[in-house]
């Protein structure tokens, strides 16, 4: 799942996106997991919109293949759950993916914090929002308040620290899951 | 490491730590520094990306080598993932292949620091001839 989270997230930097949002949705009760993101990018017309989901399509050059979002739309219809886009030319783009929780199939989490963190490393003037709700309790990360925090992303030994600190927040975070959820 | 929970702690270790190195002065032409890309689009991520930029993000401080490291998409070289483009001050741009952490050291001990070729680099040329 962390995966997807650096693939689609790319693709948003791609789009030249300011801000990004990243949010996981996890409800207990009716074991749904919906992971989506957000971004201001450039955003697609109707045409790419349509051709999305053709793994044989690409708005690349380097290759010609593009298996980002088909893939993610496999690994979330395979829990039965589904995934939508939303997305407007020059306005940006969302992407949703639902998971259901209860079906065996649904993928592990992954290594969440590193990816994040590399994200916000690597991509120092882009505006991340993460949030990861489960249930009723959520963790929230945004680099602007990192900023306001007078926390330098661009320090080095920065991601040394970082990394632990959300992965420590997300650790106590999933005390609170259900034990029939699949996830992990 | 003690337990980082809140803002404040991260704030603080980094304030710690911001003593301890004693800030190397980043103001300057970022020329000077080692440019690191990783390839990280599907087949990167796929094939372990994440691993290798974090072990460039951590050597590179650790031995206090001047650079950034950033991501990228794909450059095309799908079957050699993960791949990685490095810029040398001064020098054209080196994309290696089947880059893992071992290789990774590597570049960092021979490339980086002494600028001796290593295995591995995929033939790139960025300028391309028009028919």
């Amino acid at each position: 799942m962390a995966m997807h989270l650096m693939d689609i997230s790319q693709n948003s930097i791609r789009a030249d996106a300011k801000n990004i949002q990243i949010a996981f949705n996890e409800d207990c009760e009716s074991s749904r997991l919906t992971f989506r993101v957000g971004d201001d990018g450039n955003g697609m017309n109707e045409e790419e919109l349509r051709s999305l989901e053709d793994p044989f399509f690409t708005t690349r050059t380097t290759r010609k293949v593009g298996l980002g979002i088909p893939l993610l739309k496999m690994t979330c219809e395979q829990t039965g759950g589904f995934l939508t886009v939303e997305s407007e030319a020059g306005k940006g783009t969302i992407v949703q993916a639902v998971y259901c929780t209860d079906n065996p199939d649904c993928l592990p989490l992954g290594d969440i914090a590193g990816y994040l963190t590399m994200l916000i490393v690597a991509n120092p003037d882009i505006r991340i929002k993460f949030t990861y709700r489960l249930n009723d309790k959520e963790f929230k990360l945004d680099t602007d308040e990192l900023k306001e925090q007078e926390i330098d992303l661009r320090q080095s030994g920065l991601p040394g620290l970082l990394k632990p600190f959300i992965a420590e927040n997300l650790k106590e975070l999933f005390f609170h899951r259900a034990e029939k959820s699949f996830l992990c | 490491m003690s337990e980082i929970k809140t803002l404040a702690d991260l704030k603080k270790k980094q304030e710690e730590m911001r003593n301890r190195i004693k800030l190397r002065d980043s103001a300057e032409n970022p020329e000077a520094f080692v440019q690191v890309k990783v390839a990280m689009a599907t087949c990167g991520i796929a094939s372990g990306a994440k691993e290798v930029m974090e072990y460039f993000v951590e050597e590179l401080d650790k031995r206090s080598i001047r650079s950034i490291v950033t991501q990228t998409g794909c450059m095309g070289y799908c079957y050699a993932e993960p791949t990685v483009e490095i810029t040398l001050p001064g020098k054209d741009p080196i994309v290696f292949g089947y880059v893992n952490t071992v290789r990774a050291e590597e570049i960092i001990e021979h490339y980086i620091k002494d600028g001796e070729l290593v295995d591995g680099i995929i033939p790139q040329n960025y300028n391309t001839i028009k028919s």
